[in-house]
């Protein structure tokens, strides 16, 4: 849950982008860097890298004052999405308020996104997190590339028919969908938050001006 | 683990930050930087480096960091320009402390975790070693268990084979005994009808009346009885002779499970054997015997006598009608050769191999143990000797015994 400062006034939220590897969700981070404008905009960090593949995590903060003269601050994480990394991605989930999952389009990744989407929700259950009430928006990255190598809209909205989550299909590259995903999951977080920091009573933050106050409109 | 883990991104403050980089180089630094005296504090005010005493009118600029003012520069000498650039600098070792802090301790975070599935790894290991271990130690002691319980069961079957044979021994010497018991049985009806003709002709004699004695002498035909009495008791004396000697040989069978040694003639025991056999598969086999002299040897005759009786046997059963069967003894070298052939069937040539293995059987399951041979070789090898096998399907068989001298 979101850390909550009193001496520093200060609301701190966590929310991770995860996936499997190579799906984009450094790409994710990185155009949100350039798309947003909230207040307060950070650089991205990135910790170590290996030919291009995060070793450790992303981490790009975003920030605002409410009325109410808080600081509401925002990190976005990405994991890394190779197998092996499991324990980093276990830590870098630990006390997520949010999660977007990042699923490579490719009807080749079909079982790789499989397996990260069990690892995810094996993972959240192991750092102690509740599946079914954590916030979670499915995004089908890559849309860009030949229709033929990639899952169609229509079989991927069949397949997520019963799912319970936002689905949203982007292309990081260009930067269509990348935004949006991001602002359905700011929705997904707010009730959370306004229940157990009363955002919009004391804060004076409803749930449209906190997606607006995060991505600048 | 001792190092605490604490988590790899929580909000870290001014000091926490600087922690790592030495603030005597960079006070030296900042103060060559910005001209003269500045200082560091936090937002709240607390000094981090630099002069100790407020300065009454400075300059200041916000260290900011994450998106948060974290501190204040001060300075009274440096231009604005400077006192930026310097904090700007300040800004940038702080990013770069963050990123190490950050990295650092999710290695910890992500060590331990590993660290703690490597434990309970290590625990279940455990726990199943132990399981296995003492499911082998079960394992062992029921196979322990299973053992003895085989080995008691050859044991009785081995001495049940034993007693087999005797109990073939035992028809034959009462079918040997009952030949002369019977007709010395009946020699005596007959000796005890003489007495009464003798008693009544004795009656006549006494009375004086030699016509009537006489007569009565003729109607007895007593010179035929006479030379009849002595001929069946000289039967008689030789049947119950021939009883005799049967328990007397009987004896050699009444030490199977002793190991007294004597010095015997083979022969004897050949022959003995023969005789009580004999009269069980007369109606099969004509038994010859033709055996030559033999060096008397130290050895357990009872023992050897079961031995013969089995090879005996077996020879007889080879038999589907009528044969022969040959008991020859003669020494070659140092050793006494026994042969016992038949021209009975024959052992096929795959089962020469395997028939004193224990067990092993052609005949119908019920009628033998499969341990016949087993017994007899065993009983030879312990008299140093050997059995030897000689085959032909549908001609016979010949089983030589051969014991040193």
């Amino acid at each position: 849950m979101a850390e909550f400062d009193e001496v520093n006034r200060k609301i701190t939220i966590k929310l991770v982008y995860y996936g499997p590897a190579q799906s984009g969700k450094t790409t994710n981070l990185m155009r949100l860097h350039d798309l947003l404008a909230p207040d307060l905009k950070g650089e991205i960090m990135t910790l170590e890298t290996q030919n291009d593949r995060t070793l450790f995590f992303d981490l790009l903060p975003l920030g605002f004052k409410t009325p109410s003269g808080w600081l509401v601050k925002l990190k976005l994480f990405t994991v890394p999405g190779q197998v092996a990394h499991d324990a980093t991605r276990k830590a870098v989930l630990s006390r997520a308020d949010g999660v977007v999952f990042v699923a490579d389009s490719q009807r080749s990744q079909s079982v790789n996104n499989a397996e990260a989407f069990q690892n995810l929700e094996e993972n959240v259950r192991r750092v102690g997190l509740d599946f079914s009430a954590l916030p979670l928006v499915v995004q089908f990255n890559k849309r860009d590339l030949p229709a033929a190598q990639i899952l169609s809209e229509g079989e991927i909205s069949q397949r997520w028919a019963q799912a319970p989550w936002p689905l949203v299909f982007s292309s990081a590259l260009i930067g269509d969908g990348v935004k949006e995903t991001f602002a359905r999951l700011l929705e997904q977080v707010y009730p959370a938050l306004d229940k157990h920091f009363s955002l919009r009573e004391t804060h004076g933050v409803d749930q449209q001006s906190f997606v607006v106050a995060v991505t600048g409109g | 683990m001792e190092i605490n883990a604490r988590t790899f991104d929580r909000e870290l403050d001014l000091a926490e930050l600087l922690a790592s980089v030495p603030l005597a180089r960079l006070a030296q630094m900042l103060a060559a930087l910005l001209g003269g005296d500045f200082r560091l504090v936090t937002t709240g005010g607390k000094l981090i480096l630099g002069n100790a005493s407020p300065f009454a009118q400075p300059r200041r600029v916000v260290i900011r960091h994450d998106l948060e003012a974290l501190g204040y520069l001060e300075s009274v000498v440096a231009d604005e320009a400077r006192l930026a650039a310097a904090a700007g600098m300040v800004e940038l070792m702080l990013q770069l402390s963050a990123r190490y802090h950050m990295a650092a301790e999710l290695h910890i975070e992500t060590v331990q975790e590993d660290y703690a599935a490597l434990q309970q790894k290590h625990a279940a290991l455990k726990e199943s070693e132990a399981r296995y271990k003492s499911l082998s130690e079960e394992l062992e002691a029921r196979v322990k268990q299973q053992v003895n319980i085989i080995e008691t069961a050859q044991r009785q079957l081995y001495q049940a084979e034993k007693l087999a044979s005797i109990g073939q021994l035992a028809a034959g010497v009462a079918h040997e005994i009952n030949n002369p018991i019977g007709f010395i049985r009946s020699n005596l009806g007959t000796a005890q009808q003489y007495v009464g003709d003798l008693e009544r002709l004795a009656a006549l004699m006494k009375a004086g009346d030699m016509a009537q004695f006489q007569a009565a002498w003729e109607a007895a035909n007593m010179e035929f009885v006479a030379e009849d009495f002595a001929a069946l008791l000289r039967e008689s004396v030789d049947g119950a002779d021939r009883v005799a000697k049967i328990v007397a040989d009987l004896k050699g069978f009444s030490n199977v499970d002793q190991s007294e040694e004597e010095v015997v003639d083979l022969n004897d025991n050949l022959r003995f054997v023969s005789n009580v056999l004999a009269g069980q598969i007369k109606d099969k086999a004509e038994l010859v015997l033709e055996l030559g002299t033999l060096p008397r040897i130290l050895c357990l005759p009872g023992h050897l006598n079961q031995v013969f009786l089995n090879l005996l046997l077996n020879a007889a059963q080879a038999i589907a009608e009528r044969g022969r069967i040959v008991v020859r003894s003669e020494v070659a070298g140092n050793e006494i050769h026994i042969h016992i052939s038949d021209n009975g069937c024959g052992i096929p040539e795959g089962n020469l191999d395997r028939i004193f293995d224990p067990f092993f059987t052609t005949r119908q399951v019920g009628s033998g143990t499969g341990l016949g041979l087993t017994v007899c070789r065993d009983i030879v090898q312990t008299h140093g000797g050997r059995i030897e096998v000689k085959s032909k399907e549908g001609e016979g068989t010949t089983f030589t015994v051969v014991l040193p001298i």
